[in-house]
């Protein structure tokens, strides 16, 4: 068994399978001189293999295939030979060669059920799988995105990812079986190359507008492959960081063989998907003449444009136009990996380069990475994953996309003079937003170091011991400034700040494993004890009042006034032991038990400790004889049930102490400090809790060619974190308490199919998951509550909008009858109406409200196919979500007929003496804005979310310019769209889990396509 | 084998955790409680604190609240063009529910106020004499009695009965969270008790310039002397009014326009003031901002709390009078393109800073909260109502009017009509200054009725007087009950 070590270099589960080949009876050979050589060929594609190890049965020699997948040996043996070739993705073949030269041929893993996926602490066949583990598909990994999580978009069932915002390097949120937390954190758990990070975007308290996602400081091109962690049996290892889900993301890494280099680039462009219609300005002026003779009949009917000065204005200013544009993509990396049997390697350097659709907006990133593996000896393993990258956004401002659509077309950019426009020039001020965009200096710049290294030694066979180390550093640098020629920047007269976050995290991990064979009895175990601390330093400065906006914010000293600095420092630690048993007995009863025990910092002091564990069972059917006969098409069958508890505790620092905060007072005219209480203490503060039971089957039909997986889950999650309305009479408004209860379930189905094979191969991944969500209790006595335009409400789900009932619009005649029911005060026709809800023969805003929809799909789904044929490959993903209801806040907005900010398109069917519309109300100067369902959408869409054509020319063209591989690709984001909503985008929303589903001035998302080659030396 | 062995004590050490890392939270950048109240300093700081609950951030109590919480249901004030806010609309129309957040404010924060001055009392009282010195500690817990009765005052004027709250809240228990209300005769006995221990604070002239804006005896006692007055305890509302006529030291300005003189902040005249400073890192008095043109080039104002012309107010003034250009201002020059703009009705201009053009947010302006001038009229008012119109009813009430500028009231009121002259001397003087609703309640329901509907807004009835309980409160807090002129019928 000596050459154990050889074949162990790479992944560590293979050692399992090792151990059950069975060693073959040894005959001696006689000791001369001979030689043989070969090629290894892919039995499919005849294609030459490269790295191959070819090994001489009862001895230790072995070489290695080339770049032509040819080897040879030089021996004391004889012919004929016993080799054992073993190569990655390929079955292990034991062949007798007579002759040489000799030709071998490997038949690829047929199985992907042998494909290994990594699970939490370490790796596992996917057919020993007892939990719901899924791997984000090949192809995913490829789209031109600025950031991972962007590629799990509907490629994996259960998990609902969205994007927050279209700005580049801006973020996206992702619910894994759907969000439980009401006030705590949603999303999942991120383990970068075993480093877990909580995707969270820290504030500097400097700047304006989206943070930029730190997953966006990971450059995506690195990534070897995305495994998603869905049911207790693979979360609980995760403890209490594992109840919304874990993510575990690995890192390219080098191969032993030949040096392979690999340049990608493309080049791309991108735009908004669609424009809002606005009113131009010639409808504009007359809406607002007649909201001012409405107002004032005395003044006449055009106190605002004379009527031949209408006919003059013509379009106006397109703001949207104005404001957005074809941005550029471009995206480089550069890749060198190899390595010898005792060291491989992967160096990587990556310049991405996006350009936002509104002007003045953009990303970049410039990162490196250095991953390198080695075995310095027979036991010992050590490794070292290094990713340094560099980032820098210029954000769009908060609130610039809400002012593009209100700003009146009337309103020029500048004034004639030269001088910007400052802003609206009617009642409902906000800022030029052109003037905004083009002179606002709104930066953001990251530094992130994120790196591990681990040794790992085999103390005796199957008893491995790792230490695993780990350190991320995030330096963020945010640079504000507001020349004094702008609107905001006026009143101060150029404002400057600057803002720096240092965060640093490090990880110790120490884990013993064991892995053992008796018999039929198969086991493997491991025990650990892990801590991670995470300190974050923020501090922010500014000034006002300068001379000259030269300088922006890189001389603050120069402003006269200066604002008050302020400083922030917040830690948390964590530590945990875990411990987990997978057991079974020949390959057809599986059960796995894990435990983690997690204290943290964050808790009551009487509530620092919790436990996680996890019970799971499967049956591989497929294996029990009485099966095979009865099923003999069925390639295999497995049941899987699991059940355990994860925890959350994504609620900030300090939450449990009765902290003081500063503020200050004037005495004697001089800034005086003081201190305040800020909440009521609760030491019995502890952990979200979700309880999850998942049952689920996989399925293998057709020598392969079909694969189900089915999963049924509930989760329940319990004593959720809830700052939780207490009376104001005890000085505080809320306190954070474990509180209250949600749950989850649903089904999950996702099938692989390939279609066809051969010449034209065609491959289909297909996944649709259906979640409900419900409230299940709010604390005692307490049945609802409304927060903002939402109710959380026993027996419905998260996300509930809760609003008032549109019932047409009052027409002539009706005042008397119906004018209580517009809300208004002196009622007129052309008000709209609204249904009296508590029936009390009025309407009112608080009191005439009800449930109008939700937020939560009926189901997701995602489709993605890849077709290939000699050199050409095509995938495309559709996905998308059924079911949903979106709140259209930019429409609520721009259905308000003021005459004071611009209206929608929808304002020329407005109500009047000769239009007596049903639908839209009249102008109206002055009215209350009101959430109804008028604005409530639907926001079920499909989308050709991804697309990819490529070509790979044949090897033999290539061979002469010794290049191994040359692709020309063409990719595109986001072409097609089916969808009624009428936003900008249907795939949005505002990230809070009690708001989910609001469209509000987001940055709307973009199309985008991109040409590419990807050339291997 | 043997390496089996060597390898069991490195493997235990892995195991069993060596952390350097501390699960007990220790906020470095952040106090907590238990650390808090040891020595001196820290007292003085924590009164501080509450010093600023008078107004905190946003739209609060003494910052801007009063006027668009309170003073918007008079017939004075309305809410401004750029006042879009459907509950601030619904104040200045009489229309406003339980629901409404303004006024839900009014309750949260005058309670958050209270449970910061609660704190002061229980834990300075607790300190010993090697943390703090014995006349520091009074005069700091009677500070914090003399904010805690303020805000008490003004509890019960706007909602009439409210929990009598007065330990700080430090647990989650039901017995803790659930107060019912007080009666308002309780409430008010603890106002006059928190204040008659104020009322041994040190006069204005023994503090420093250091600590100019704290409270005073002459604070406490004026403040009494407007408790009794709203009380109808016209013999003691004179006592206390003569008491800081007497013995206080206070004057007016010669000059109206210096009481909102920025260069003479916490002057003769002002007794007790919300203190604000732009500019300086901290914050300035949004009033001034509220009431600047939103039209005029360069101003950059809001134009959020508007005159309500129908009330008469503007016209009432003498054109001699020489309040008017301190109070309100007719236009004003741009400073972008030079040129006049006259607005189309008055504007309020008291807060209004000449340092800061086109960003008045950062007036540094005071708002008054008790001044001299107010004394005087507390001393013509209940000496009217004890004794009629007498020479010292008078010589008070024109000692106001001679400043302004207006003839002194002649001899010939009778006890009715010079009544009604103080209260529109009243209405005049402090225009802006949060006192016409508190003026218009406690005349009793026909008087602001009819006041307000001569001003137009008809919508004004009995229930008016009072404020409805904010319905959050109500659903919180199982023995809370709504005032009885706001319950359902």
């Amino acid at each position: 068994m000596k050459n154990f070590s050889v074949l162990s270099y790479a992944i560590l589960v293979l050692l399992v399978l090792y151990t059950f080949v069975p060693v073959l009876a040894q005959q001696p050979q006689p000791i001369i001189n001979a030689s043989l050589i070969g090629t290894v060929i892919d039995g499919t594609t005849k294609e030459p293999i490269e790295g191959v190890t070819i090994q001489l049965e009862a001895v230790t020699h072995r070489v290695k295939t080339d770049r032509h997948g040819k080897f040879q040996f030089v021996t004391g043996q004889k012919l004929p030979f016993t080799l054992i070739l073993t190569f990655v993705g390929y079955q292990k073949k034991r062949v007798v060669v007579n002759t040489s030269p000799a030709v071998i041929e490997l038949s690829p893993t047929s199985e992907d059920l042998e494909e290994v996926v990594v699970v939490g602490y370490g790796t596992q066949k996917r057919r020993d799988l007892t939990g719901a583990v899924a791997s984000l598909p090949e192809n995913l990994l490829k789209q031109p995105v600025s950031s991972l999580d962007q590629t799990l978009k509907g490629g994996i069932s259960g998990v609902q990812v969205t994007q927050t915002s279209g700005q580049p390097g801006g973020g996206v949120s992702i619910r894994i079986r759907g969000g439980a937390s009401v006030q705590g954190g949603n999303e999942p758990l991120y383990v970068i190359d075993g480093f877990p990070v909580y995707n969270q975007a820290e504030s500097t308290g400097v700047g304006s507008g989206t943070p930029m996602n730190p997953l966006a400081s990971i450059n995506p091109a690195d990534i070897e492959g995305i495994e998603v962690l869905k049911d207790a049996a693979a979360t609980a290892i995760y403890g209490s960081r594992g109840a919304n889900g874990v993510i575990l993301v690995t890192t390219k890494k080098g191969k032993a063989g030949h040096l392979q280099l690999n340049y990608d680039g493309s080049i791309g462009a991108q735009s908004v998907l669609k424009k809002i219609d606005v009113l131009n300005a010639h409808d504009f002026a007359v809406l607002r003449n007649e909201v001012l003779y409405d107002a004032n009949p005395g003044l006449g009917q055009n106190q605002y444009r004379k009527q031949t000065e209408l006919d003059q204005l013509g379009e106006g200013t397109n703001w949207q136009k104005e404001a957005f544009r074809t941005g550029k993509l471009q995206n480089h990396q550069l890749s060198l990996s190899g390595g010898a049997e005792k060291v491989q390697y992967f160096l990587g350097a990556n310049y991405f380069d996006q350009e936002g659709v509104i002007i003045n907006t953009d990303f970049r990133r410039l990162g490196f990475r250095s991953n390198i593996n080695a075995n310095p000896f027979d036991r010992l393993q050590v490794g070292a994953n290094l990713s340094i990258n560099k980032t820098n956004a210029q954000i769009a401002p908060s609130g610039i996309v809400n002012a593009l659509l209100i700003m009146p077309p009337t309103a020029t950019i500048y004034e004639p003079n030269g001088d910007y426009t400052l802003r609206n020039p009617f009642e409902n001020i906000f800022a030029n937003p052109i003037a905004t965009l083009k002179e606002t200096k709104n930066t953001s710049n990251a530094l992130r170091v994120l790196g591990t290294s681990f040794a790992q030694y085999r103390i005796l066979k199957g008893l491995q011991a790792k230490v695993l180390l780990g350190i991320d550093l995030n330096n963020r640098n945010d640079k504000f400034y507001l020349p004094s020629y702008i609107y905001e920047g006026a009143g101060s007269k150029g404002e400057a700040s600057l803002g720096n976050l240092n965060g640093t995290s490090w990880l110790n991990e120490n884990t013993l494993t064991y892995t053992g064979v008796t018999g039929q009895h198969n086991f493997n175990a491991l025990l650990g004890f892990t801590q991670q601390e995470n300190k974050n330093e923020v501090f922010s400065a500014g000034a006002q009042h300068f001379v000259t906006d030269d300088l922006l914010f890189n001389n603050l000293q120069s402003g006269s006034i200066l604002t008050r600095p302020t400083s922030d420092t917040y830690n948390w630690v964590l530590h945990s032991y875990l411990a987990r048993v997978n057991y079974n007995y020949a390959n057809k009863y599986y059960i796995s038990a894990s435990v983690r025990r997690d204290g943290s910092s964050r808790f009551g002091a009487d509530n620092k400790w919790g436990n996680f564990p996890s019970l799971a069972f499967s049956w591989r059917i497929i294996n029990e004889p009485f099966f095979k006969q009865v099923f003999s098409g069925v390639d295999d069958f497995k049941i899987r049930t699991s059940f355990g508890t994860t925890g959350n505790q994504e609620i900030g620092q300090y939450q449990s102490l009765s902290t003081l905060y500063s503020l200050n007072y004037l005495f004697g005219n001089n800034v005086i400090t003081g201190f305040a209480s800020q909440r009521v203490p609760n030491k019995n503060l502890g952990w979200e809790t979700t309880f999850q039971y998942d049952v689920g089957f996989d399925l293998s039909l057709f020598r392969n060619r079909l694969q189900f997986t089915v999963d049924y889950y509930y989760k329940k999650t319990k004593d959720l974190l809830l700052n939780v309305e207490i009376p104001w009479t005890s000085g505080y408004a809320t306190s954070l308490q474990n509180f209250g209860s949600v749950s989850n379930k649903g089904l999950e189905f996702g099938l692989k199919s390939k279609n066809l094979q051969g010449n034209f191969s065609w491959n289909t991944d297909l996944n649709v998951s259906f979640n409900r969500n419900k409230v299940l209790t709010i604390g005692e006595g307490v049945t609802s509550y409304i927060t903002g335009n939402y109710i959380i409400k026993v027996g419905e789900p998260l996300g509930t909008f809760y609003g008032t009932v549109t019932d047409g619009i009052l027409q002539l005649g009706e005042e008397n009858s119906k004018g209580a029911l517009t809300g208004n005060a002196n009622s007129k026709a052309g008000d709209r109406l609204y249904k009296d809800i508590n029936g009390d023969g009025q309407f009112t805003t608080a009191n005439d409200r009800t449930m109008i929809g939700n937020a939560q799909p009926d189901f997701i789904f995602g489709i993605s196919n890849t077709l290939s044929y000699k050199g050409f490959d095509l995938s495309f993903l559709i996905q998308g979500t059924v079911g949903n209801d979106l709140l259209n806040i930019n429409r609520q907005n721009l259905e308000m007929f003021t005459g004071q900010q611009n209206a929608s398109i929808d304002a020329l069917n407005r109500w009047t003496t000769n239009n007596p519309s049903q639908l839209y109300p009249r102008a109206k100067l002055d009215p209350a804005p009101v959430f109804s369902n008028q604005f409530v959408e639907s926001g079920s869409f499909a989308r050709l979310k991804s697309l990819q054509l490529g070509y790979s020319f044949p090897k033999e063209w290539l061979k002469n310019a010794h290049i191994t591989n040359l692709n020309l690709y063409l990719a595109a984001q986001n072409l097609l769209t089916w969808t009624s909503y009428r936003g900008f985008d249907p795939e949005v929303t505002s990230g809070s889990n009690v708001q989910i589903g609001t469209d509000a001035g987001v940055y709307p998302a973009a199309k985008s396509v991109s040409v590419g080659i990807s050339l291997t030396f | 084998m043997k390496k089996i062995y060597y390898s069991i004590p490195l493997l235990s050490v892995l195991l069993t955790g060596i952390s350097c890392s501390k699960l007990t939270e220790k906020p470095e950048s952040a106090l907590v409680s238990e650390q808090f109240y040891l020595n001196q300093g820290q007292a003085v700081a924590a009164v501080t604190g509450t010093y600023r609950k008078l107004y905190e951030t946003g739209q609060s109590l003494y910052n801007s609240l009063f006027q668009i919480g309170v003073e918007m249901a008079t017939d004075d004030y309305e809410a401004g063009p750029r006042a879009r806010n459907a509950h601030v609309r619904a104040i200045s129309n009489l229309t406003h529910d339980a629901s409404n957040d303004r006024m839900e404010q009014l309750w949260k924060q005058s309670y958050d106020a209270i449970n910061a001055s609660n704190l002061n009392i229980v834990n300075i009282e607790a300190m010993n004499q090697n943390q703090i010195d014995v006349m520091v500690q009074q005069r700091l817990v009677n500070e914090a009695k003399f904010l805690r009765a303020l805000h008490y005052f003004n509890l019960v004027r706007w909602f009439g009965p409210v929990p009598l709250v007065l330990r700080p809240t430090e647990g989650l228990s039901a017995q803790e969270l659930y107060v019912a209300k007080a009666s308002e005769d309780e409430v008010y006995s603890q106002i006059i008790k928190d204040l008659k221990a104020a009322s041994s604070l040190p006069n204005y002239k023994n503090y420093g310039d250091a600590d100019k804006g704290r409270a005073t005896s002459g604070a406490a006692k004026s403040l009494l002397a407007k408790v009794y007055l709203t009380r109808s305890d016209w013999t003691n509302a004179k006592l206390l009014a003569k008491d800081v006529i007497d013995k206080e030291g206070y004057a007016l300005f010669s000059d109206f326009s210096d009481v909102f003189d920025i260069d003479k902040k916490n002057g003769i005249e002002h007794i007790f003031s919300a203190q604000f400073k732009g500019n300086s890192g901290y914050q300035g008095n949004s009033l001034a901002s509220r009431s600047a043109p939103a039209d005029i080039p360069g101003i950059n104002g809001d134009y959020a709390d508007a005159l309500h012309a129908e009330g008469g107010l503007y016209k009432s003034f003498a054109a001699t009078d020489k309040r008017l250009s301190v109070t309100f201002t007719t236009g004003m020059t741009s400073p972008t393109d030079g040129k006049y703009y006259a607005l189309v009705k008055p504007q309020f201009n008291k807060y209004y800073d000449q340092t800061v053009v086109g960003n008045q947010a950062q007036s540094s302006k005071n708002t008054p909260i008790i001044r001299y001038a107010e004394v005087l009229l507390i001393l013509a008012e209940a000496e009217n109502e004890l004794n009629g119109p007498t020479q010292e009813a008078r010589d008070a009430i024109n000692a106001v009017r001679i400043r302004a500028g207006v003839e002194k009231l002649s001899d010939t009121e009778n006890k009715d009509s010079f009544r009604e002259l103080v209260l529109e001397e009243r209405r005049k003087e402090f225009v802006y200054e949060y006192q016409r609703w508190f003026d218009l309640v406690r005349r009793g329901a026909n008087y602001y009725i009819t006041k307000l509907k001569t001003a137009g807004k008809t919508n004004a009835a009995a229930r008016h007087l009072h404020f409805p309980t904010p319905q959050r409160e109500l659903n919180l807090n199982p023995k809370l009950v709504q005032h009885s002129d706001w319950l359902v019928k």
